[in-house]
């Protein structure tokens, strides 16, 4: 009898463990899955690729006088259904803005901004650290740049049975002396799928 | 009998011979514009069989690039779609630098493009960094 009750659990076991969904890592660079309702990995790229192309291909990063212009991040708003950390898109931005030669990036200041910028500068007069070490006033550079925008979405109902789902991504670029507006664009992404999807996530 | 077969004849020339060529820069799409000898409500489904059993897609015909004011590299392909239907696929541009080697970049991914049937296409690309000299496009199927 024990012996049966054993071979029972062992059998379940093993079939348990083959039925069991294989975790795979995804292809990032050539994925083939299917799309999904909700904003995913592929839709941030090919957002972040659109925005980066039409910003730098407009010239407005190019300083008249041959220097870098300084660019804070300001506020990103996320208006969907979704908790997303707008970063998933401003960093790819970021990045390409550093790496095209055209401008630097502030930490000082903005959504981008680093706490241990301002951290460090309470330590002046503190007996516990080389006060050369430490930054001395009226060294951080302003922001001659400012890069805010807004992801957003709209939900309509296509018909009975399926929805559409519209996911709008814009992005501004203004200058902080005149407040003029040197470049803005907006992509679209657009999915169309089953009513009994969700996309809040 | 002969003569009637003779006047269909001559007016099917006439009227195709008559036909006013467009503007090739504005394209009247198929439905739009009027019937032609080769498209019309008997010739159409022929047509559009016989574009599809010869797997007619997309054909580019020529790639320029140049600097832009900002000093990247554009691109812009041109191309054709051959076939009937709508044809949507996905391509990836990467840049290349002076040495012939690929330059990482955040735009290299695989974007959407969509060609009507029987109409040209535009892709235009900027390079994100300065040391890009070249590049190479793939191209896949938008599933």
């Amino acid at each position: 009898m024990k012996a049966k009750v054993l071979y029972l659990i062992t059998m379940v076991c093993i079939l348990a463990a083959g039925c069991a969904q294989e975790t795979t890592m995804i292809d990032t660079r050539n994925d083939e899955g299917k799309s999904v309702m909700a904003l995913d990995y592929r839709d941030f790229d090919m957002a972040a690729s659109k925005m980066i192309q039409s910003m730098l291909g407009s010239g407005a990063l190019k300083k008249p006088e041959g220097d870098r212009y300084v660019v804070a991040t300001g506020r990103i708003i996320n208006d969907t259904t979704q908790r997303i950390d707008t970063d998933q898109l401003m960093v790819k931005i970021e990045t390409e803005i550093l790496n095209s030669g055209q401008a630097v990036m502030t930490s000082a200041i903005g959504s981008g901004s680093d706490e241990l910028l301002h951290e460090t500068r309470e330590l002046r007069n503190s007996e516990e650290f080389d006060q050369d070490t430490v930054a001395k006033r009226q060294t951080l550079i302003a922001p001659e740049l400012t890069i805010s925008g807004k992801i957003f979405q709209r939900n309509i109902s296509y018909d009975r049975k399926t929805q559409q789902i519209e996911y709008y991504f814009q992005l501004k670029l203004s200058d902080v002396k005149s407040g003029l507006r040197f470049w803005q664009d907006e992509t679209l992404i657009g999915k169309r799928g089953s009513n009994k999807s969700v996309s809040w996530q | 009998m002969k003569k009637l077969e003779f006047v269909l004849i001559a007016l099917i020339v006439f009227s195709y011979g008559c036909q006013k060529q467009n503007d090739t820069r504005i394209h009247v799409r198929e439905g739009v514009a009027s019937d032609t000898l080769g498209s019309n409500v008997v010739t159409r489904p022929v047509a559009h069989a016989f574009s599809a059993l010869i797997g007619e897609g997309i054909e580019v015909t020529n790639a320029v690039t140049r600097m832009s004011d900002a000093g990247f590299l554009e691109l812009y392909v041109n191309g054709n779609n051959k076939s009937y239907k709508t044809k949507r696929f996905r391509y990836r541009v990467e840049w290349l630098d002076a040495d012939g080697l690929q330059i990482e970049t955040k735009t290299s991914v695989w974007l959407q493009m969509s060609a009507m049937g029987k109409s040209p296409f535009s892709i235009k690309a900027v390079a994100p960094r300065k040391q890009a000299v070249d590049f190479r496009m793939d191209t896949r199927k938008w599933e």
